[in-house]
């Protein structure tokens, strides 16, 4: 055990420290221009555009540690933004049940960030038990096509997507996990219809989508008929450490410090208060103990294990830490975290921090529940017998 | 001690709940709230005539005479509705300084108006440094002449918008955070040198920033004594604690009794997601805390009327507790509805945000926790 970087570590955050500073966007430049370049370039790194992805689709193939380098420097710059459905959840997919008609067909537009993906997994009624999903998939008598119907929920950005990849019901004849059937399809077509749900801090991100005799091409359904199922749920275990957020939890918490420093008390300020400074610093302790639980998990990755439980360890622990960081920004904001509407009131975080913190307790809800991450650790790690 | 309301005050409690019931379905509260004034005047004549407005005044001042406990039937219900009326600004508040610290021309000219509806009050505490403490006031008045001159800017004045009339704490003499020194104005909301900026709060409600500038007002307009207002100050602050804490002890309710309604009728893993004993325990947690509260509002109210001094302590632990649980309810309200839990549709939301606004106001669960220790 060593918590030494090795020199060759060491040079590699240099040349991504080196790598965000050239391409930082400038004065006047027009943000979506900006966008598609650094993609570009950082493509010509060698695939660190696509950091995640393994080497033989074009991926960097970094160590662990230099994934960690990556999400650690990533969050401290200014990158351009990117939406992991077409990325982070569907490629994988892609890649393992995919055929190559399918690789090559929809991989160079989603690492080209030219396609929009959305993710049509939770329902009304399936939301924690996904499987009980019903959105139904019909196969034509001569098997050409399916006819979708049903509807979907939570769905993040459907509203801008140009496509989605969406989880079907095939066969409701033996138990929920079997008859699931793993379809993309365009968003823009008749049949398609979004419309959103307003959530607490008052902004649109999620939606509902119905779909009325929606014709999909047999072409466009990933691997075999029935098992989609087996195919999404190894790829949760992914989406779940990504929405752990530790490396922009530590961006976040500094940003915390310095707001609350900014909360004038007396001669001193609110980081001197000792029962903020005393809750400031548990999280810090959580978030510290967080990023190496999330290191040793990359490292048996490395090793060649396959994403754990560790994966709902992170989900659990990460999103309270995000949800602790955004609570005591609504505290620091004091009075003034009650204000909202367009005008500024107060001091300039406490507006976006009662948003923040609205919205953030989703994050304990979506991508399966906290209650539902328990009950993973309690039947797969403890061995326990599931409770009621 | 005795728990039992007495027959006047349970009828006040069926005649508001029966309002609440009757008026305060979400559409129409979300549809109130987003339309000027922010609330319905049709129901603030209503509740002038029913006499709910009237009813923490004395009977010389044409009130009922009533106190603390009256108030926290009504407010307990106005939680359950999440009544958007500025009763607390304008009775509690405004109505509550005026009361206790006027001239009895000043009530005369004043109170007549707030128990009728057809005058509204508000009241300004506090300032952009101060956040919760009471006795930190830059906003300045000096004398000049037969008057007194303001200027200062007071922070999040609930329901200024619409009000008349506006409560005051200024400095008129000593440091920033002396208690000798500030005095209470009553000044007119549309005297020159007034300015309101006006905006929503979270929790559909409207408040306040309001800069003073060169605002003149005549000597006649002091309530209580010149530089001993804050006694005044801290007595219409402990009514507000007192209110807000009956209030949030009403959504509170609502929050548990919608997650138990609720969990009973989602099914998932083909149970209703009540069967699952995380789900049961957690809330049986909220249903505690909600008890927990409901008690010590019942104790630090009756403290309140027979010993004002003793129950400080108490007021601030009474507002540890429902900053904290109320907040722990709110939260878990929302977890246990999942996904529905985040949406506007639902009304636990509405509640939950004005349960963070609750703790946002007097002073948070942890700036109570200190006052109560201190």
């Amino acid at each position: 055990m060593d918590i030494e970087l090795s020199s060759e570590d060491l040079a590699f955050r240099g040349e991504v420290k080196q790598f965000f500073k050239d391409n930082e966007i400038k004065a006047g430049e027009d943000y979506f221009a900006w966008r598609f370049g650094w993609f570009a370039k950082a493509r010509e790194k060698g695939g660190w555009d696509v950091p995640k992805w393994p080497v033989e689709f074009g991926g960097p193939g970094w160590s662990p540690t230099q994934h960690y380098i990556w999400e650690q420097e990533t969050a401290e710059a200014n990158t351009p933004f990117d939406l992991p459905f077409g990325l982070s959840m569907l490629a994988p997919i892609l890649m393992g049940y995919g055929n190559k008609e399918q690789q090559d067909r929809f991989l160079p537009d989603i690492r080209d960030r030219k396609v929009n993906w959305c993710q049509g997994y939770s329902e009304p009624g399936a939301g924690s038990d996904l499987a009980n999903l019903k959105t139904k998939a019909e196969l034509s008598e001569d098997g050409t096509y399916y006819t979708v119907n049903g509807s979907k929920m939570w769905t993040t950005v459907a509203h801008m997507a140009d496509w989605i990849f969406c989880l079907t019901r095939t066969d409701d004849s033996g138990i929920k996990q079997k008859g699931i059937t793993f379809l993309l399809f365009p968003m823009k077509q008749e049949g398609v219809e979004v419309r959103p749900i307003i959530t607490l801090g008052g902004s649109h991100t999620v939606n509902t989508v119905h779909f009325t005799d929606v014709k999909v091409p047999v072409e466009n359904r990933v691997g075999e008929e029935g098992q989609g199922w087996t195919y999404a749920k190894g790829l949760l275990q992914h989406e779940r450490t990504g929405l752990a957020g530790l490396s922009r939890s530590i961006v976040a918490l500094e940003k915390l410090k310095e707001n609350a420093r900014s909360v004038v008390r007396g001669n001193s300020n609110l980081m001197d208060d000792p029962g903020y400074k005393a809750k400031v610093a548990e999280l810090e302790i959580d978030l510290m103990a967080s990023e190496f639980t999330e290191l040793r998990s990359l490292a048996s990755a490395a090793a060649g294990a396959a994403p754990g439980p560790e994966s709902s360890i992170l989900k659990l622990k990460g999103t309270e830490i995000q949800q602790r960081i955004q609570m005591l920004t609504v505290e620091a904001g004091g009075i003034y975290s009650a204000a909202w509407g367009a005008k500024p009131v107060g001091p300039s975080f406490a507006r976006g921090g009662m948003a923040g913190y609205l919205s953030s307790r989703a994050y304990t809800i979506y991508g399966g529940a906290s209650e539902v991450q328990r009950d993973v650790i309690a039947k797969n790690v403890l061995g326990l017998k599931r409770s009621k | 001690m005795n728990f039992e309301l007495t027959e006047e005050q349970r009828m006040i409690q069926e005649s508001v709940e029966r309002f609440v019931n009757e008026n305060y379905e979400l559409d129409n509260r979300i549809a109130l709230s987003a339309k000027d004034p922010g609330f319905s005047t049709e129901y603030w004549q209503t509740m002038a005539e029913l006499g709910w407005l009237g009813l923490p005044f004395s009977e010389a001042d044409g009130g009922f005479g009533g106190n603390q406990i009256d108030i926290m039937v009504v407010m307990e219900q106005f939680g359950r509705g999440l009544v958007l009326e500025p009763y607390l600004a304008s009775v509690v508040m405004g109505g509550g300084a005026v009361r206790r610290g006027g001239s009895e021309a000043l009530k005369q000219e004043i109170l007549p108006g707030v128990i009728d509806g057809t005058k509204q009050l508000a009241f300004a505490y506090a300032e952009q440094q101060s956040r919760f403490d009471l006795d930190d006031v830059v906003t300045s008045a000096r004398k000049d002449g037969e008057n007194v001159v303001i200027n200062g800017h007071k922070s999040m004045v609930l329901n200024a918008e619409t009000a008349d009339h506006i409560v005051v704490s200024a400095r008129t003499s000593g440091g920033q955070v002396d208690q000798n020194g500030i005095t209470m104005f009553l000044i007119d909301a549309d005297a020159d040198g007034v300015k309101r900026e006006n905006f929503p709060t979270v929790d559909g409600l409207r408040a306040s920033e309001i800069t003073l500038t060169d605002v003149t007002v005549a000597a006649d307009r002091v309530l209580s004594e010149v530089d001993q207002g804050f006694a005044l100050l801290q007595s219409v602050a402990n009514d507000a604690m007192l209110a807000l804490g009956a209030e949030a002890v009403g959504a509170m309710e609502m929050l548990y009794k919608d997650t138990v309604a609720y969990t009973q009728e989602r099914e998932q893993f083909d149970h209703a997601i009540s069967e699952f004993q995380v789900v049961q325990h957690r809330m049986v947690d909220m249903f505690m805390e909600y008890e927990q509260c409901k008690s010590l509002l019942y104790r630090a109210t009756m403290e309140a009327v027979s010993d004002p001094v003793a129950a400080q302590r108490t007021i601030h632990g009474l507002m540890h507790l429902v900053g904290k649980n109320g907040i722990f309810i709110g939260e878990n309200a929302v977890q246990l509805h999942g996904g529905m839990g985040m949406t506007e549709e639902l009304r636990l939301g509405h509640y939950f945000k004005r349960m963070l606004v609750i703790d946002s106001m007097f002073g948070n669960a942890d700036y109570h926790l200190q006052k109560f220790a201190a």
